[in-house]
């Protein structure tokens, strides 16, 4: 089966002149259909610039990289949607709309384009939120639910729509150890069940074991193992 | 794309804080406010204006070419009303003559110009509140019919007019009656307004003569096309003659104060005005809304949502203020009007052009201050959410 991503000799750099300052020097790494990667490493590593990369919210400066069957090298902001709007994205902090109940924060994932009646989109929203325990929650604004139950809330915003990828960045960052665990567990038992491959990046070493593959990464490349 | 979806995210982002919804529709209402207030006087100020022109009945005017105010008119020659009135289509002809006279207040001897009418009682084609009873007692030489909403300073005619049927009172050099009462106004072109026959007028007026009226009224045969007989009527008169319907004869006045006056651009300053303190207020709240909102804006980029909907959402907002300002701000301003129209007897009308005027002026102004605001979206970087 063909890889959900290609990376060949990705390098990234900010800054210009003197203060240019590379982050990604030769990466060269993939993930296949079902699998689950977890990118660890220390911070500055580089490894939140590669997951920005894969998730096309930045555009490329040298290599090759494809993601979803497109080539995302030079590509354009109307492709680089395409490919946000068929992954599913976890983030440190929930970002989800404090104005919009959590039903209608998880419908948001379908997007401007999808042409799905507003009624399926939340009766889609919670079904996906009966998955992650918080139905009777459907109602309530993000500012009445805990840490915990926002991630969760998140998780299922990242899923409602069917991505054929998810991208989550340190999901467990702003939670206890306990609710850390949950959140990823679920979130590992959800993207099995629907075949979705994750790529997680992380350097909380207690959620290590949802990953099929490890990939450590430091100074911009990936260590050999 | 479902419009309604930027609608739905744009309203339930602003009902969050009631505190600044209300601060960005009550400047909208504020703006509202004081343009209405700003049309409606100078609405009011031009319609007294031309309130005489208004009060004359007829179908065509003739004034002389040079005549651009009731201040100031030019005589031209009585001949050329005859010429009209072989015209196909034209019933009658009459002239009127048109002086600013002396007015001596009777008690304390007080003078003040005021407007003069000289008219054939007999053939009377003006149409003043109350001049229908008062005319048949013009046919005597030197009496005159008084304007009876004239500035106080003429003294009280009106009141001295129910213990006497006559008052002599002094007009330029001449002394004269007052007979009777009709009911006009006055506004800017003249404190007060009189009524006499044509004989009396050249009697007032010692240079003035029969023979060159200031305005010509006609009359035209039920049925006929008003403008094609003025052109037929323009064809036929030499140009130091403008013929005018009485919509473009109203017009000449307003145009003269509109062009000659500050007031045009006085008020115009006033509506200027109240759309900067909205674009000012309308400007703070949506920018405020998305500063606030940017890292939401961030990730709704990131997960899929094109910068085009960011701009319609913060668009839609600006829809939504200039709507929910609007309405309340026509209520305030339909009092506002009421009580001006009581208080200052300046009649003040919300007709449906300026309501679709305003309507535009507030759309433009809230798009306008989105417009300004939209920039900030720029910030919202889908790279810097992770």
């Amino acid at each position: 089966m063909e890889p959900i991503v290609t990376a060949r000799h990705l390098q990234f750099a900010f800054g210009e002149g003197a203060a240019r300052r590379a982050v990604l020097r030769d990466v060269n790494f993939e993930i296949r259909p079902g699998e689950i990667v977890i990118l660890t490493g220390p911070s500055g590593s580089g490894k939140t610039t590669l997951l920005t990369l894969v998730g096309a919210l930045r555009a490329m400066q040298s290599g090759s990289l494809h993601v979803l069957g497109r080539d995302l090298s030079g590509a354009s902001e109307e492709v680089r949607r395409a490919v946000r709007r068929e992954a599913g994205y976890i983030f440190q902090m929930h970002n989800l709309l404090p104005f919009l109940n959590a039903r209608e924060n998880v419908a948001m994932a379908f997007g401007e384009e999808s042409t799905m009646p507003r009624p399926e989109q939340l009766r889609r929203a919670d079904a996906v939120l009966d998955q992650v325990g918080l139905g009777a929650r459907r109602h309530d604004r993000p500012s009445s639910l805990s840490g915990g139950q926002k991630q969760r809330v998140a998780i299922a915003r990242a899923l409602v729509h069917e991505p054929k990828l998810m991208l989550a960045d340190e999901p467990t960052a702003s939670l206890d150890k306990q609710s850390g665990q949950e959140a990823v567990h679920l979130l590992r038992d959800m993207a099995r069940q629907r075949g979705c491959p994750i790529l997680l990046v992380t350097h909380d070493s207690r959620i290590l074991d949802v990953a099929d593959r490890i990939v450590e990464f430091e100074d911009g490349q990936i260590l050999a193992r | 794309m479902n419009l309604s979806v930027p609608f739905r995210l744009a309203w339930s982002q602003l009902a969050q804080h009631p505190a600044k919804l209300a601060t960005g529709v009550s400047g909208v209402v504020f703006a509202c406010v004081l343009i209405f207030a700003q049309l409606g006087f100078k609405g009011a100020l031009f319609d007294s204006a031309t309130a005489v022109q208004a009060g004359l009945t007829g179908d065509i005017f003739l004034i002389h070419r040079n005549t651009d105010t009731l201040m100031q008119t030019h005589a031209f020659p009585r001949a050329r009303l005859y010429q009209a009135l072989a015209v196909d289509g034209v019933a009658q002809a009459s002239p009127i003559y048109v002086g600013t006279g002396s007015w001596k207040n009777p008690w304390n001897a007080t003078r003040r110009a005021m407007f003069v009418f000289g008219i054939d009682p007999g053939n009377c084609a003006l149409n003043f509140s109350g001049l229908r009873e008062g005319l048949p007692l013009l046919k005597r030489d030197d009496t005159l019919l008084f304007d009876e909403r004239s500035r106080p300073e003429f003294g009280d005619i009106k009141g001295a007019l129910r213990n006497s049927s006559e008052i002599p009172v002094q007009l330029s050099d001449r002394k004269v009656n007052a007979v009777g009462t009709f009911a006009l106004g006055v506004g800017f072109t003249a404190d007060g307004n009189v009524i006499t026959n044509e004989a009396t007028f050249m009697r007032i007026f010692r240079e003035r003569t029969f023979a060159g009226p200031d305005i010509g009224i006609l009359a035209l045969r039920p049925g006929a096309d008003v403008l094609a007989v003025r052109d037929a009527i323009r064809a036929r008169l030499p140009e130091e003659v403008r013929v005018l319907t009485h919509a473009e004869f109203v017009g000449v006045e307003r145009a003269y104060w509109e062009n000659n006056s500050p007031i045009g651009a006085i008020f115009s300053l006033g509506v200027i005005m109240g759309l900067i303190v909205g674009v000012v207020i309308v400007y703070q709240v949506l920018y405020t809304e998305i500063a606030n909102h940017l890292s939401e804006y961030a990730t709704l980029k990131a997960i899929g949502y094109s910068h085009r909907f960011l701009v319609l959402l913060v668009g839609a907002a600006a829809l939504i203020l200039a709507v929910m300002g609007f309405v309340p701000g026509v209520a305030l301003s339909l009092g506002l009007y009421k009580i001006v129209g009581d208080v200052a007897f300046l009649p003040m009308h919300l007709g449906l052009d300026r309501l679709g005027g305003v309507f535009f002026l507030t759309l433009a102004m809230c798009f306008g201050s989105a417009l300004l605001a939209v920039r900030r979206l720029q910030a919202a970087d889908p790279a810097d959410v992770f």
